[in-house]
């Protein structure tokens, strides 16, 4: 069965439901980018407890799936106009990018291009250079071409390597630019707005395999956390070469985030030495009496 | 040597066996940096890259090793540990600041701590310089739900048989026969074994026994020394079960009970009688069976 890598989705909004169905089309990891939630945090102590679940019981649940979990840390650029909550959140960044299974910084960017998104965005290039990872941009929903080209224009004037760059959400508009100046284009299919399947296996056609990630990006709206897997089907089935599939489904992804040096293909290959602590990893995302469905530790707790 | 330079050159002795120089290197450098600035970023930041240079493979100790260990401190039994924790308790304890201090930027690291950082953090806890200090933070961490880190304060760890009240030790023994975790591992539990425990150990059973559940027979040992005639229903419910193993335990309990009707139950039982007074049935034994056919 192929593998996946689902290098951008927002588990921390998913269900038990949701882990079960994405290990069984054969995700085997998934990179968790800090984002934010549906309506701006208003005190530093929310991002620090977000920080902290997607280093700790985010990657416990999803390792209760078989699904090895890895994420970015940065202030997205909607809450980086609060300028004072801003500042604080970049003071309590140093305490997380070095942590195991962080593989970038982001994602981070623009959203309205304001002055202050700028200043954050900027400091957290620095950021990144600072302590060798790679970034992920977020392009903006609104005004996206000229926003993507500004990404990317100020992160060569910090001296970037575009092959250490992932600029996510590209559509039709945006793609051949990022691909022609040398970085890694992220594709997000949504079920209805961004990026369909269809529209997905063309691109893949017109351009090639090389540098191109599809990912779901999937969150609390509407979305679809098996977006991987069924573009990967839609492609095959529309006559895309097998090893060009898994280019843009796994390989990929997996070059570009491995940069940072925390994520190995062996992490989901050869799981480490079982010991008496890992196979008797609790199985807390059970509840009473329920046996579960999924391969791997199998004992069962209540809550 | 004073008892820190002690403990700092066995652990020492003991990350070194698994990890090459480079990595020691590393550690030499960072932990020197830690105890000369005092610096907490410099602290915070190697704490998290040890997992760059050290594995979670599980330490290999021989003997001698682990009765030293003991020697050091009480009930430390690094032979559970994993060289990644073993590192990451080397850096801490190069880490020293005035008690206040100390606590704030301990709590901020447990705070903000990874899985595996909560894991070597609350595993070294009688390992900390005021350790007294610790007590919320470990019986904060006991509400965790990620067996990992409650493992590191439950099994293996002399820090809450010594420090918890009754009530938080009775939580955490009974959480962890709830995460079905192997009891036998929790140090000094039949030391502080008491009737509320026991009660509650019975409650739990029977709550179990009406959903239709099993029930773990490792159970049976918090409830063994006040067997009486309530308790007695007990355990007449557990030998008449169909599950040796649970028979077993059963029988166990009864075996260290000084109550009369409990020993007058057993002897229609010789053949776990023999095996007891063998030594081939022990809660070590039934736990572990437990663990790796039932759980």
């Amino acid at each position: 069965m192929p593998m996946y890598i689902d290098p951008h989705i927002h588990l921390v909004s998913r269900t038990t439901d949701d882990y079960e169905a994405m290990h069984k089309a054969g995700i085997v990891a998934t990179i968790e980018p800090a984002f934010w939630l549906g309506q701006p945090r208003t005190e530093v102590g929310s991002f620090k407890d977000y920080f902290s679940t997607l280093v700790g019981w985010e990657r416990f649940r999803a390792s209760q799936f078989g699904i090895v979990h890895y994420c970015t840390m940065g202030l997205n650029s909607k809450e980086a106009n609060n300028i004072p909550l801003a500042e604080q959140v970049m003071e309590l960044l140093p305490l997380y990018v070095g942590k195991e299974g962080v593989v970038a910084i982001g994602e981070i960017g623009y959203d309205d291009q304001t002055e202050a998104e700028d200043r954050f965005y900027r400091e957290q290039l620095e950021l990144a250079k600072e302590v060798d990872l790679p970034v992920l941009i977020h392009t903006p929903h609104r005004d996206k071409k000229r926003g993507t080209t500004r990404s990317m224009d100020v992160a060569e004037e910090h001296g970037m390597d575009p092959g250490w760059i992932i600029v996510d959400h590209n559509n039709e508009e945006t793609v051949k630019e990022v691909l022609d100046r040398g970085y890694w284009a992220g594709f997000t299919i949504y079920p209805h707005t961004k990026m369909g399947s269809e529209r997905m296996v063309e691109i893949v056609k017109q351009y090639g395999p090389e540098r191109i990630i599809v990912n779901s990006a999937a969150d609390w709206g509407i979305s679809d956390p098996l977006a991987v897997p069924k573009t990967a089907d839609l492609m095959r089935k529309m006559g895309i070469p097998e090893e060009h599939v898994q280019m843009v489904t796994y390989k990929n992804a997996l070059t570009a985030f491995s940069l940072s040096g925390q994520m190995h293909e062996d992490d989901w290959l050869k799981a480490p030495p079982i010991d008496q602590t890992k196979k008797m990893s609790g199985n807390s995302v059970l509840r009473g009496g329920q046996v579960p469905r999924v391969e791997g530790p199998s004992d069962r707790v209540e809550n | 040597m004073n008892p820190k330079s002690e403990l700092l050159a066995f652990l020492k002795e003991i990350i070194q066996k698994e990890a090459d120089e480079k990595s020691m290197n590393w550690l030499d450098e960072k932990s020197q940096k830690i105890q000369d600035s005092g610096s907490k970023n410099a602290f915070y930041l190697a704490f998290s890259q040890a997992s760059r240079f050290f594995s979670k493979d599980k330490l290999l100790l021989n003997p001698e090793t682990k009765i030293k260990a003991n020697a050091l401190i009480d009930g430390f039994q690094p032979e559970f540990w994993n060289v990644l924790q073993t590192a990451r308790a080397y850096l801490l304890l190069h880490f020293s600041l005035e008690k206040e201090e100390w606590l704030k930027a301990i709590n901020q690291l447990f705070e903000t701590g990874d899985l595996y950082e909560q894991q070597a953090l609350y595993a070294s806890l009688n390992l900390m310089p005021f350790s007294e200090e610790m007590l919320p933070r470990a019986i904060e961490g006991c509400r965790t739900n990620m067996t990992l880190v409650f493992d590191a304060i439950a099994l293996n760890n002399p820090y809450a048989p010594s420090h918890f009240p009754e009530l938080n030790w009775n939580q955490m023994v009974l959480k962890a026969v709830f995460m079905q975790r192997p009891l036998y591992r929790i140090q000094q539990l039949d030391q502080r074994r008491n009737p509320a425990l026991a009660e509650i150990a019975s409650d739990f059973a029977h709550e179990r026994w009406a959903a239709g559940r099993n029930v773990m027979p490792e159970l049976w040992r918090l409830v063994s020394p006040f067997i009486n005639e309530k308790f007695m229903g007990d355990l007449e419910k557990v030998m008449s079960s169909e599950d040796l193993l649970e028979k077993k335990g059963g029988a166990l309990a009864l075996h260290h009970s000084d109550f009369a009707p409990a020993k007058e139950l057993l002897k229609k039982y010789p053949e776990f009688i023999h095996g007891i007074e063998k030594g081939a049935i022990s809660w070590e034994e039934i736990g572990q069976e437990y663990q790796e056919t039932r759980v």
